[in-house]
């Protein structure tokens, strides 16, 4: 390594490194979606600060609160509550799925899975 | 053609395939970003650049392309052009920087990383159309720093103990 | 400079073109969020009519609560007022009913698709959460339970035994939406009915990756998996589940005991057939992993138990999907 490689790499470090603490790197995506059955019904820009948004699923409104890169299911009407006992998902391939709402909240974001399961 | 320069061209041009696919089955980071790779083939592309020019290290490196996509993931799909056009953006800005003769030939292999990762960028961002990709880039680049300064260092190494008979066309 | 455009122009000749769009849809039956694509088809709404048609007809005729017109489906079983001694079964209902008894012999009665009526005494307190149901309440409620007798092939007696198809119709379902896929020519698909994947060709000549998540809260993806026309179950205790008194109580019950199994956190099964794969990832939950050793041996099936945290058992031949 000579002396122009140097500058080159502390020049490129000193660009970037900055850049990335900014971003407040993590795994966690930035955009949620809501569909009702097959349409789309709400984008959710995950960067901005926590907030609730509601939607009308099959059994009433269901309530979701997201922001902070993450996002959850807080209220909604069905029997066993299973996708409000969730909780917050953030990661790509991670859904919450409201069935008896039919309500589904997907991470936008190309996963590197096909499927998890 | 001289007989030598073929074979030892076509040498390259297999280490450089079986690197690439020796190194896909290295997952480095498995789940965090996706598409971090050392780019270990890009020391078989290194070598030939330095040696021979950049007629030869394009034609290896086009071929390595074409013959690991036939072999692994198919031809003219997104993987395809995002590889092809990382590789010619790598090899050009890499043939250009070594021209200024500026950086020696770990600068020139860090270029050609950074290069690599922007060209790949751009198409991803022409056919994905997904903007949450540059969110990656940042610590993309950073990673290629470090990947081309080790490939880089590696490709040193392997000139510097290249038969010495061979009628080099630049010096490192 | 003229030779490299041919030996290129030679490559091209290689291969064909290939794209990898998908078109995809979701479907909602059996209680169960299903996810289907399909890759590089021009136009796939006759294909999802159909795969629509045919887990509607699963999801009828697996349903217990619901009578459909001209349809003799589980809750006709239970419920009919037909004074004939036998019902003729519907041939798909046939063929579940059979695998599951096929399977109730191989876990040695733990596994049991003719127990409905525990299971809805479970579903009552999961409801509720307000305790736990007791040893008698269990007896009870399965000696009002009438066996599945066969007289004939796929003709039983009319004593109204109660069936839950709940290990088994998802997965079936989805092999024969498989099946269709292929007779169509349609080869290049993944479903995914929560819990339930089905891979066909891959739209890339490489391998669908799936990722086994860890059966807690944080998701987090333990160990990937790269299949081709195979199909990957995972059964668990995990998401459909209550908590008393600290202790979970989930939906997999052991006829054995009338209680939750709980060897395993998570059984995941790879198998050719997402039938036998469904019923095999519920039995293996309910049996110790020497004896679900046993069940497995001699075939092709390959296994996950996720025990705990620290403990994850496989199969040998899992390697070669990984």
């Amino acid at each position: 390594m000579n002396k122009s490689d140097k500058i080159l790499v502390s020049i490129l470090l000193t660009i970037l490194i900055p850049i990335l603490i900014l971003l407040n790197f993590s795994s966690s995506s930035n955009l949620a979606i809501v569909y009702y059955e097959n349409n789309e019904i709400l984008k959710i820009d995950l960067k901005k600060a926590e907030q609730e948004y509601e939607v009308n699923g099959y059994n009433g409104i269901v309530k979701i609160k997201a922001g902070n890169g993450k996002i959850k299911v807080v209220e909604e009407t069905s029997k066993n509550h299973i996708c409000s006992k969730q909780g917050y998902i953030d990661k790509p391939y991670e859904t919450i799925i409201c069935l008896p709402n039919k309500i589904v909240i997907k991470i936008a974001s190309d996963s590197e899975y096909d499927a998890t399961l | 053609m001289d007989l030598r320069k073929i074979t030892r061209i076509s040498i390259m041009l297999s280490l450089a395939i079986v690197l690439s696919i020796v190194e896909s089955m290295i997952p480095i980071f498995a789940g965090s970003i996706p598409g971090l790779k050392i780019g270990l083939a890009n020391v078989a592309i290194m070598v030939v650049l330095y040696v021979y020019g950049f007629k030869e290290a394009i034609f290896v490196s086009i071929s390595r392309i074409f013959i690991v996509s036939i072999l692994r993931t198919g031809l003219f799909n997104i993987t395809f052009f995002f590889s092809l056009s990382g590789a010619i953006f790598s090899l050009v800005f890499m043939f250009l920087f070594k021209k200024i003769k500026v950086f020696s030939i770990i600068g020139v292999s860090i270029i050609g990383s950074i290069f690599h990762t922007i060209g790949q960028i751009i198409v991803a961002l022409i056919f994905v159309q997904n903007l949450n990709i540059l969110y990656y880039l940042p610590i993309i680049l950073v990673f290629s720093i470090f990947t081309g300064l080790l490939t880089g260092y590696i490709s040193k190494q392997i000139i510097m103990n290249f038969d010495k008979n061979i009628d080099r066309n630049t010096k490192m | 400079m003229k030779k490299i455009i041919i030996f290129i122009l030679f490559l091209v000749l290689l291969t064909g073109c290939q794209e990898n769009k998908y078109l995809e849809k979701n479907f909602f039956y059996m209680d169960t969020y299903i996810n289907v694509k399909l890759y590089n088809v021009k136009n796939a709404e006759r294909a999802f009519d159909k795969i629509d048609e045919i887990y509607k007809e699963y999801h009828e005729l697996a349903d217990r609560y619901h009578n459909y017109e001209d349809l003799k489906n589980v809750y006709y079983i239970k419920n009919n007022n037909d004074t004939t001694e036998t019902i003729k079964l519907d041939s798909r209902l046939c063929n579940m009913i059979e695998l599951g008894m096929e399977y109730n012999q191989k876990t040695n009665g733990k596994f049991n698709i003719n127990m409905a009526d525990i299971l809805d005494v479970w579903a009552s307190y999961r409801e509720n959460k307000n305790g736990v149901p007791t040893i008698n309440e269990l007896k009870e409620a399965k000696n009002k339970i009438k066996p599945i007798i066969f007289k004939e092939k796929c003709e039983i007696l009319n004593n109204h035994p109660s069936i839950d198809l709940g290990a088994i119709a998802k997965g079936y379902a989805t092999e024969k939406v498989g099946e269709y896929l292929k007779s169509e020519k349609i080869d290049k698909f993944i479903i995914n009915a929560g819990g339930n994947v089905l891979v066909g060709n891959h739209y890339n000549n490489a391998k669908y990756k799936i990722g086994l998540e860890t059966p807690n809260q944080e998701k987090s993806i333990y160990k990937v998996l790269r299949l081709e026309n195979k199909s990957v179950v995972t059964s668990g205790g995990y998401e459909r589940f209550y908590t008393y008194n600290g202790e979970n109580y989930h939906h997999i019950i052991d006829y054995e005991t009338f209680y939750p199994a709980n060897y395993f956190k998570s059984v995941t099964v790879i198998a050719d057939d997402s039938g036998i794969a469904d019923a095999l990832s519920t039995s293996l939950f309910l049996l110790p992993i020497e004896e679900g050793k046993k069940l497995i041996k001699n075939t092709d099936v390959q296994v996950v138990w996720y025990i705990n945290d620290n403990q994850i058992v496989a199969t040998e031949g899992i390697s070669k999907y990984e």
